[in-house]
């Protein structure tokens, strides 16, 4: 079995998931980069290419953790969206290329000429 | 010559279980050691349950007791068995009156499923343990067959149903709710996990240590939905031996791994036909498939059963092997299997690794 957590801690204020696994590695990831690589398929498709680019999360809060079996957290943000699944895997994964997955995201967002700033009226 | 409970938990450290294969003192089975003078008692608690060999064990220590503390006179040793709740996940809900879930899958269809499972529950019961059977297959219910029950469950409070018994298990299956034996479940997935949920959770279970899910084959809809709300201790395997089986086979391990439930292990099913007309003995769907699934992704092989009519005849007529023919070579077999499952869940019970994450919100 991949690493199990050990821990998650949300800071709400910063608006960071703090995770700790239990070989030693600990992540800090923001919600919002949580939220623009959430593995639903309303964000993430249903295959390579068919990722849905989400703008305006600069300030996206988490209201809720449910736990999925052993496996996996549902988070739920405060702009409605709770469909993703975030597996351990997923998150240490996402932990481990956080700064190429966030340059990545930035950089389609140049292209796209969109913007991280919350829309009015985004909140649920 | 005199001793002291050291001198009687030292000699125990170098007496091995055969069944958990670790000694009784860090199997932590050791209990109420008393000594008076050159008398010595204890009791010997087993964490699965174990009655057709409680005498071999109560005997083998007390032999081993005797030679290890010359001098000593009379030792009486006392042998029982507990079965430990799993501790489960935080977030999801432990079934009232369950100690522990097991699940039966495999990837394919038609590898004895249902068989193995109803021997493998009436296997644990006849070593002692409370048992129960969820028949998780809503298209194809095979339990009330199997184990000879047909009627509706009652409900005595108008919310849940008491469980069907016979053969001294508690089963519940969509087959009890429904009209005739050809009434087909034409129904979509969410309406499947549904059912599914009701079946587990307003069934009224009665202090079961043990509770066997019979799940149908395949990777869908129930086997992740009881991966994701239901608190299952572990999941054992069925296959046969031959590779298209074992395809599939492995599939199911596959997704029991990505969903975090731990593997008991797997049995192979229908591993040699046995002739019943000269008893003959072969490997009509190869040999040695299972073991080596086994030994690829590191998984216990908890045994192999023949493809032998009478497992056939006697379950088909609601009579399982298990109780039709209690002393025979496949039930034995069967009771083998069934207590290093025990042995395995009791392991995992003490065993916090995969539980679930402390979640702490912070206002920083």
């Amino acid at each position: 079995m991949s690493a199990q957590p050990t821990e998650i801690k949300l800071h709400q204020q910063s608006r960071t998931l703090e995770i700790v696994f239990d070989d030693g590695a600990a992540f800090k990831l923001p919600y919002e980069f949580l939220r623009v690589y959430s593995p639903s398929a309303e964000v993430s498709g249903h295959g390579p290419g068919q990722e849905v680019l989400q703008v305006g999360k600069r300030d996206v809060g988490v209201t809720a953790l449910e736990p999925v079996g052993s496996y996996a957290v549902q988070i739920n943000f405060d702009d409605g969206h709770d469909t993703g699944l975030y597996t351990w895997e997923r998150l240490y994964s996402m932990g481990k290329n956080q700064e190429a997955l966030w340059q990545d995201y930035l950089d389609r967002m140049t292209a796209a000429g969109a913007s991280r700033e919350p829309l009015p009226g985004n909140k649920k | 010559m005199s001793f002291s409970d050291t001198d009687v938990q030292g000699a125990l450290k170098n007496l091995i279980d055969p069944n958990t294969k670790k000694d009784f003192v860090s199997g932590k089975s050791v209990k109420n050691v008393k000594v008076s003078g050159s008398d010595v008692s204890l009791d010997i608690m087993l964490g699965y349950p174990a009655k057709s060999v409680m005498d071999e064990i109560r005997a083998m220590v007390e032999a081993h007791l005797k030679k290890s503390l010359p001098g000593a006179g009379k030792i009486s040793v006392n042998a029982s068995s507990k079965v430990v709740p799993h501790a489960v996940q935080r977030g999801v809900k432990l079934v009232e009156g369950v100690k522990n879930i097991i699940a039966v899958a495999s990837g394919k269809g038609g590898v004895g499923k249902s068989t193995t499972a109803v021997n493998l529950a009436l296997a644990l019961a006849a070593e002692g343990a409370r048992v129960g059977v969820l028949d998780a297959d809503i298209y194809g219910p095979s339990q009330p067959t199997m184990l000879g029950i047909s009627g509706q469950p009652k409900s005595v409070d108008g919310k849940s149903l008491e469980p069907m018994t016979n053969h001294g298990l508690q089963a519940m299956s969509i087959g009890f709710m429904i009209d005739s034996e050809d009434t087909p479940m034409v129904w979509r997935g969410p309406m499947v996990t549904q059912a599914l949920d009701q079946l587990l959770h307003q069934t009224r279970w009665d202090d079961l240590d043990y509770l066997v899910v019979d799940l149908p084959p395949g990777t869908g809809d129930i086997q992740l939905s009881l991966a994701q709300k239901v608190p299952v201790t572990g999941a054992v395997i069925v296959t046969t031996p031959q590779d298209i089986a074992l395809m599939d086979a492995r599939k199911g391990l596959k997704m029991f791994e990505k969903v975090g439930i731990k593997i008991v292990g797997i049995v192979e099913n229908m591993s040699t036909h046995i002739c019943s007309k000269c008893g003959h003995e072969e490997h009509i769907f190869g040999a040695g498939g299972g073991e080596k699934m086994c030994a690829d992704y590191n998984v216990e092989f908890l045994g192999g059963l023949p493809l032998d009519i009478r497992i056939r005849e006697q379950t088909d007529s609601g009579n399982p092997t298990v109780v039709a023919d209690p002393d025979g070579k496949i039930a034995k077999e069967y009771k083998q299997i069934a207590r290093r499952i025990a042995v395995k869940v009791a392991d995992m019970a003490q065993d916090h690794s995969a539980a679930f994450p402390k979640i702490v919100v912070q206002n920083t």
